[in-house]
């Protein structure tokens, strides 16, 4: 009797951490910003547990029959808890509303549970035992709760089949006190026929979860925004209208899903195809797996460093199911190696030569990002080019920011490459121009690999004919100390909007 | 007792207001780098214990600064390595002393060198020899990165120092004015670096005024211009322009070309060139080793530091030269010679202020201070991502007199600075309080040389600074102003001199043999 008594304490007290965590952590991925999420949730869901030690002292009598019934209401709440919050942020106004009063229900229940079960059991042992050892295995099951959490559920059973494993576990807990408690229990058998019936609705909830997040998700994400965080480095927002997702960084757009394979097609095969047998890539940004997947289409490729500084970008991009179809889980390759680092000190600081380099940074807006556009990031950057090594930088907006496009031409010249700067059409973006860039003379590749949708050998030297109103302009050269680079891409883009 | 409505409904919104207002980091701190007590066992003839060994050596350099660092740099160019380097503190690098957190290394002074010009050819030589110039181009990772510098004027930042915004065109006029004055005095190649290249009777005249005094005589009396007159000399000289030789003023503006690459800087500003002649010659260098007497005798000099007498044939004293006549017998007290105090403070932030303003800049400066504002350490970092930096806060102590800012400097205690410091900034950077977890002070009573009206033409001046004999003076001060170029060419100078010195007694005695 003793140690079944002590794992019922266990499994309670994980199950009722358990629907805090999951409160907190659709909170956090529903509405962003998980500091507020969790303090809020963590706060009322205490506050609510001492509300339930509160009332226990009004339960007088019939404290087992009492008990049974606060296990099966929970395991019914707790269990549907994050289906509910799915169903209520996709379909309704009131998610919060309707978490903050879950996570108060279910705070009082548990703050019940504890407080009665110490009471049922006084008769049986010392108080100071009682309460050592009901206190000890209650944080016991805390600990367990808080490992399994993150390390197991989210991963592999997701949140709303998590919630229900643990009300099948609290209605199991109600199932098995009827026999536990039986001499204090006058109507046990249809208390045991409540909780099969509950049990069996749990275990078929728990098979058809797929469908109802499936059906939340379809609605939470038809159209608008579908994901917004801000990391310690930047605001990332994924839009989707349609089949059209969008990735927003700092409120700039990165890609549409609709034609960034021009975008990347033009990033990658140009260069990589011409070099004759490259085996190590190195990518600089491009934390959303696109160009990796470009570069997976060729085999020779033995190893693809991807170095980008926000580990939640590329986590994002590993794990979000949408975004991983859109790039193939390049990121999940064994090739593939991702240094969440800052590019400049890490290209200044890394011995390894590469084959094939891309610089695909975002735009340089600000001085901070500008020091990657620099003749001193280029040298520290080509020291890193195999003999028969191109690097290939994107280079913003020929038309659109043509002085910017070709002062960062310039600068990679004065780094000390040969440039071959080219330009393609991304209707999302409209002409967009990037540098080709090694130590020698370019050759256009005999063939790309098969499959593409834009780039093709016969079409490739058009690329880099540029028509008048993009042509060459003479621009200075931008370097650390005067950056003039910022200032003409601030001035280019005013040009536009006036 | 009742409590009335009215003291009931204060007290209540006091009580609100104190929870609302966010409450200041706890910000810790202490003094660093204190050598005054040092000094004042000099000043004070404290009792030294007697020699218990001798060292012979040929050369001795007193003093490990940038002048002493230099002429250590010059004789191991040159293959001579008969000599050590003492110095007095703990670490080697005097004015260019620097520190280090665990987010960067900070300068706690000297923190750039301008590019320097075709004159200062051993300053090109050294930074040849540290990869600083190649081929004829400066390293661009070592150039101060845009933004480099900007002022805080009429509540708002302005690009540049110099103020360009609310002249009007009396204002206008005047720099103007000043500019083809200063680029007459620039093209008569009379104001050089180092200074002693150009130095010319003919500006002697310049010499027996203060920079104020010239101002006015030239009918300058634009009030933004002489605050920004005022600025410069505080920042190079640590004192006023009435304080300060016309002459001394000139050179600020006459001695360099307008440069657009802007200076040479590093995290640990001049700490960088430190470390790089420490790798080279810190093998010479004998830290924590004060000497306290020199004494000429007949045909060698002793030098005595701690339980040592050094036997040198020469010395070159590289620190500063008010302590010379503490320590050299028989040497009269200098009258020339006045040394500005100054303060300086790394301050950690945890996050820039809400109230930052623009975007990260190396120098900032506030027009409505005494100060001379704040350089940001993590500036010539080439992250593209920085939260957490070190600033570094400088406060050239200049009005009023040098001894009573020596004595305020001993008297005040660590919480009257930081509180003076977060009260300067807070002008600017209202929620600085929230963003500071830190505050370093360190104290400097003989900061830098002050070119007061008739340093530059002081006969005493001229004298120490001519190198004869076998004790050569070489620290920056000689040239009536304290910057890095000065104090390495004279420690360099001085090794020459010593160096052809040594050559011709040596061939006097193979010819004797």
């Amino acid at each position: 009797m003793g140690i079944l008594l002590f794992i019922t304490v266990l499994l309670i007290a994980a199950c009722g951490l358990i629907y805090e965590l999951i409160a907190g952590t659709l909170a956090s991925y529903l509405l962003g910003d998980s500091v507020l999420q969790f303090s809020t949730i963590i706060g009322c869901y205490l506050f609510a547990m001492g509300i339930g030690s509160a009332l226990s002292r009004y339960l007088e009598r019939g404290l087992a029959y009492r008990f049974v019934w606060i296990e099966l209401l929970l395991g019914v709440i707790g269990g549907l808890s994050s289906a509910l919050l799915f169903l209520a942020f996709a379909y309704t106004q009131g998610f919060q509303l309707l978490m903050y009063a879950l996570v108060i229900v279910i705070g009082v229940l548990v703050g019940l549970e504890i407080p009665l079960l110490m009471r049922m059991v006084r008769g049986r042992y010392h108080f100071r035992d009682v309460v050592a050892h009901v206190l000890t295995f209650d944080y016991l099951g805390a600990l367990g709760a808080s490992l399994i959490f993150p390390i197991l559920l989210v991963p592999y059973l997701g949140l709303v089949r998590s919630a229900m494993l643990f009300g099948i576990i609290n209605v199991a807990v109600a199932l098995w006190s009827t026999f536990l408690f039986a001499h204090q229990l006058v109507k046990a058998r249809a208390l045991r026929a409540i909780c099969f019936v509950v049990l069996c609705g749990l275990a078929i909830g728990m098979a058809q979860a797929k469908h109802i997040t499936t059906a939340a998700e379809d609605n939470i994400y038809a159209d608008e925004i579908i994901f917004a965080r801000d990391t310690r480095y930047q605001h990332i927002v994924l839009t989707r209208f349609k089949d059209d997702i969008r990735l927003f960084l700092n409120s700039h757009l990165q890609f549409s899903s609709r034609d960034e394979y021009r975008y990347h097609e033009a990033l990658i095969h140009p260069g990589l195809s011409a070099i004759p047998a490259p085996r190590r890539v190195l990518v600089l940004g491009g934390g959303d797996g696109l160009a990796v997947r470009e570069i997976l289409k060729y085999p020779q490729v033995e190893s693809i460093t991807l170095v980008d500084l926000d580990p939640e970008m590329t986590r994002l991009f590993s794990t979000h199911p949408m975004l991983t179809a859109l790039n193939q889980k390049s990121f999940l390759s064994p090739k593939v190696h991702i240094i969440n680092a800052d590019a400049f000190p890490w290209v200044d600081s890394n011995p390894d030569s590469f084959d094939f380099i891309v610089v695909d940074f975002p735009d340089p807006t600000n001085y901070s990002l500008g020091k990657l556009y620099t003749t001193a990031f280029y040298k520290a950057a080509a020291r890193h080019l195999s003999v028969q090594g191109l690097m290939v930088v994107q280079s913003t907006s020929p038309m659109f920011a043509r002085d910017s496009f070709w002062c960062i031409a310039q600068t990679i010249q004065q780094a000390g490459l040969r440039i071959y700067p080219y330009h393609v059409y991304v209707p999302s973006f409209g002409e967009w121009g990037f540098v080709l860039a090694g130590g020698h003379e370019y050759q256009f590749p005999a063939s790309v690999p098969s499959g593409l949708r834009f780039i093709d050998v016969r079409g490739l030297q058009n690329l880099f004919q540029f028509p008048p109103d993009m042509a060459p302009l003479s621009m200075p050269a931008n370097h650390l100390n005067n950056q003039v680079l910022v200032r003409l891409y601030d001035q280019d883009w005013k040009d536009i909007s006036h | 007792m009742t409590l009335s409505r009215r003291q009931f409904l204060h007290s209540a919104s006091a009580a609100l207001i104190g929870l609302s207002a966010k409450s200041d980091r706890l910000i810790t701190g202490s003094f660093v780098n204190d050598s005054f007590q040092l000094g004042h066992q000099l000043r004070d003839h404290a009792r030294f214990p007697a020699p218990k060994q001798v060292v012979k050596i040929p050369v001795l350099i007193v003093g490990g600064g940038m002048a002493g660092l230099g002429a250590a740099w010059r004789f191991e160019k040159k293959g001579f390595t008969d000599f050590i380097v003492l110095e007095m503190n703990e670490r080697a690098g005097g004015n260019s002393r620097w520190g280090e957190n665990e987010i960067t290394a900070y300068p706690w002074a000297a923190h750039y060198v301008p590019v320097p010009g075709p004159k200062a050819v051993y300053v090109r030589e050294l930074f040849e020899d540290l990869n600083v110039l190649k081929n004829g181009e400066w390293e661009e990772r070592y150039l101060c990165f845009a933004p480099q510098e900007r002022l805080f004027l009429y509540g708002r930042w302005q690009e540049g120092i110099e103020p360009a915004i609310g002249l009007n065109q009396k204002d206008r006029d005047q720099f103007q004015h000043l500019e083809d004055e200063i680029h007459k005095f620039r093209s008569s190649g009379k104001f050089t670096v180092p200074m002693e290249l150009g130095l010319s009777e003919n500006t002697a005249a310049l010499d027996q005024i203060s920079f104020a005094e010239w101002l006015r005589d030239q009918g300058l009396d634009s009030k933004i211009l002489n605050w920004y007159m005022n600025y410069c000399c505080r920042d190079d000289y640590g004192a006023t322009t009435d304080q300060t030789s016309a002459w001394a003023g000139i050179q600020y503006f006459a001695s360099r070309e307008p440069e657009e690459k802007g200076p040479l800087t590093w995290p640990e500003g001049n700490g960088w060139i430190v470390r790089r002649l420490l790798e080279r010659v810190g093998r010479f260098v004998h830290t924590g080793e004060m000497v306290h007497r020199i004494s000429q005798q007949k045909n060698r000099i002793s030098v005595f530091a701690g339980p040592t007498e050094y036997q040198a044939e020469f010395v070159i004293f590289a620190a500063p030269s008010f302590l010379a006549p503490y320590l050299i017998e028989g040497m009269p007290r200098l009258e020339d010679f006045e040394y500005s105090p100054w303060l300086t403070a790394n301050l950690t932030l945890e996050r820039l202020p809400a109230s930052y303003g623009g975007d990260p800049t190396w120098d900032n400066v506030f027009m409505e201070s005494p100060t001379l504002g704040y350089v940001d350490a993590t500036h010539q970092s080439l992250r593209t991502h920085v939260d957490r930096t070190v600033w570094t806060f400088y406060w050239a102590l200049a009005e009023g007199t040098p001894a009573q800012n020596r004595q305020l400097l001993l008297d005040r205690d660590w919480t009257y600075w930081k509180e003076a410091i977060l009260h300067d900034l807070g002008r600017v950077h209202r929620d600085i309080g929230q963003c500071v977890s830190r505050i370093d002070v360190m104290r400097m009573g003989h900061a830098m040389a002050r070119p007061k009206v008739g340093a530059i033409f002081s006969a005493e001046r001229r004298r120490l600074a001519r190198q004869r004999g076998q004790i050569l003076f070489a620290n920056s001060d000689l040239s009536g102003f304290s910057i890095f170029e000065e104090a390495q060419y004279r420690g360099v100078t001085a090794a020459e001199t010593v160096l052809r010195a040594l050559s011709g007694l040596r061939s006097v005695h193979e010819n004797r043999a």
